[in-house]
């Protein structure tokens, strides 16, 4: 096939370029991941927070809000600062992502307001539902990054999620819940910084 | 600012070229899933048939796995034709959510049903926000207000569930939510696609 050769009227360049515009935005994306892996850490480390409140401190109805609140307000500092000195990376990988953490997370906030309001919030299918949810996050970014070690992050959250409709006692609950924030958000999260670590210790040309 | 001059590394000329790019992806994206009509009207008449099928017929246990194997293996094999025409970036990512999702909501199914949880509001809701979201991102992705809609409906459906709790509610939103958020907007695809398809046909004659 030579280069002026069409394909469903598309030219063999075309096509060359596509791909390879394709794969800088696969790059770019993952590095972008990796660029936000301290948000991983910071939400795990905020559930671990509300979860020890939860367990030793009084009014403990206030443990979840309040701990989500401030992790809002550190997460939206932090991301402002970050956009202010990075500059925006902005592609259809990057836009895809976006869209599936930004409706995934309005998803889970409207799902447990509706849950608490009911008085929904001692059911079991609840929680499950709430693992499967940041399993669904995960898998959908590991998907479309082809991205294995998120892939496996997705795995964790829906194996959590799939036990604990098997075993419903608190400890049990607390105990899964707990094993899939450390290894699905804060373990996921210190990988993809380190990766970016990597990345920005390399010289550009090493990068590809 | 010139042709010649570059932000980070970028000149004008490669934005410019970026941007026309992804105009003409989020347009094909969006006819692809128009293209992609049909599925979202068999599934919601999937989840009719299984309904009308535990309420009318016997061995209610079977409705819905049976309904649902049968729904999976129409969408692959009719699928496959569909798959190999038109297919970017937007419409992969696209692709990647339907198929998560559809993994993960048959897993969450499995998981409640093999343990007993699966007639709890809870459970039902979750469902109906799984889908929601699935839509939510699709809309977003395509920039489409229609399928805004969609996930709208699931969504609302999936917080009256919550409140009203006795079968014949949750049976009466079950059906609201699959017409309108399932069928209507299949119905509303399969026409832009029609449509679409005339005016091809009508610029190359």
């Amino acid at each position: 096939m030579t280069y002026i050769e069409r394909d469903g009227g598309t030219t063999r360049d075309e096509l060359v370029q596509r791909v390879a515009l394709m794969e800088e935005m696969i790059a770019e994306g993952r590095q972008s991941t990796a660029r936000y892996g301290w948000m991983f850490v910071l939400w795990g480390l905020t559930y671990f927070a509300a979860i020890a409140w939860t367990v030793y401190l009084p009014y403990t109805e206030w443990a979840w809000p309040a701990c989500i609140a401030a992790c809002s307000v550190v997460f939206g500092i932090v991301r402002s600062r970050q956009s202010c000195v990075e500059g925006q990376i902005d592609n259809l990988r990057r836009h895809s992502l976006d869209a599936v953490w930004q409706v995934i997370g309005g998803g889970i906030i409207l799902y447990l307001i509706a849950v608490i309001a009911s008085g929904h919030g001692k059911e079991p299918e609840y929680l499950a539902a709430v693992l499967f949810f940041n399993g669904l996050a995960n898998g959908v970014s590991a998907r479309i990054l082809r991205w294995w070690p998120q892939g496996v992050a997705a795995a964790i959250w829906w194996g959590c999620g799939t036990t604990m409709l098997l075993f419903t006692t608190r400890t049990e609950i607390l105990t899964l819940f707990l094993m899939a924030t450390f290894f699905g958000m804060i373990v996921f999260g210190l990988y993809a910084m380190m990766l970016e670590n990597h990345m920005s210790s390399m010289v550009p040309g090493e990068q590809q | 600012m010139t042709d010649y001059e570059s932000e980070n590394g970028t000149t004008r000329d490669e934005l410019v070229q970026r941007v026309a790019l992804m105009e003409e992806m989020i347009a094909e994206g969006r006819a692809s899933t128009a293209r992609w009509g049909w599925v979202f009207v068999m599934w919601g008449l999937i989840y009719f048939a299984a309904m009308a099928w535990v309420i009318f017929l016997p061995f209610k246990d079977w409705a819905w796995p049976v309904c649902v194997a049968f729904g999976i293996v129409v969408s692959v094999i009719k699928g496959r034709r569909t798959r190999n025409t038109g297919k970017n970036q937007r419409s992969r990512s696209l692709e990647a959510v339907w198929q998560i999702f559809s993994a993960g909501i048959t897993l969450y199914v499995i998981g409640a049903n093999a343990s007993g949880h699966g007639t709890q509001p809870a459970y039902y809701a979750a469902i109906f926000f799984f889908i929601g979201i699935a839509h939510g991102i699709s809309a977003r992705i395509l920039r489409w207000g229609a399928q805004g809609l969609a996930a709208a409906v699931w969504w609302a459906g999936g917080i009256a569930m919550f409140f009203f709790t006795m079968r014949n509610e949750i049976l009466a939103i079950f059906l609201i939510a699959a017409f309108f958020g399932m069928i209507v907007f299949g119905l509303y695809a399969m026409m832009l696609e029609r449509r679409r398809a005339a005016e091809m046909v009508q610029a190359h004659a």
